[in-house]
């Protein structure tokens, strides 16, 4: 997330909001968030409701220990979806700039 | 049942962060695109 942190201006710059989400309750969110000093949204769902959502009916996104991202864009379509194989499966924040990038018509 | 597929409406969500404010997927609608990242741990 550190990683994240130091390129989150670009994400501001594309107009894109960066929400985490993760199992820990609100004390640890908030605990996490203030001692890194992290900017973006952090959304404690400790019930899996929304991990549960995201994770229904796609086969590979199974919810073991790995994380996942999903970019949506402004109309409400999910534009990219990954699914990580380890800890470190995470697409660089440069690949998903570009990303968005390609994402404006 | 929602489901996330490519290129498909990403399923509608609300959640409290971590500040107590309400956060709904859909209000970044015609306004922002969303990065949502399922963290597993923050260890």
């Amino acid at each position: 997330m550190a990683q994240l942190r130091q390129d989150y201006d670009e994400f501001v710059e594309r107009e894109t909001a960066v929400l985490v989400l993760g199992p820990e309750n609100q004390q640890k969110f908030a605990s996490y968030f203030g001692e890194h000093n992290l900017p973006f949204t952090g959304l404690p769902d400790p019930k899996h409701s929304v991990l549960k959502l995201y994770g229904q009916q796609i086969k590979i996104f199974k919810f073991g220990r790995m994380p996942a991202q999903v970019l949506v864009d402004k109309a409400g379509t999910a534009r990219f979806i990954h699914y990580g194989h380890n800890m470190q499966d995470i697409p660089s924040n440069t690949e998903m700039l570009d990303l968005i990038d390609s994402l404006e018509d | 049942m929602a489901q996330v597929e490519l290129n498909a409406p990403a399923p509608d969500f609300t959640l409290a962060d971590y500040q107590g404010n309400s956060v709904s997927l859909s209000q970044f609608k015609g306004k922002q695109h969303v990065l949502l990242v399922f963290n597993r741990g923050f260890m």
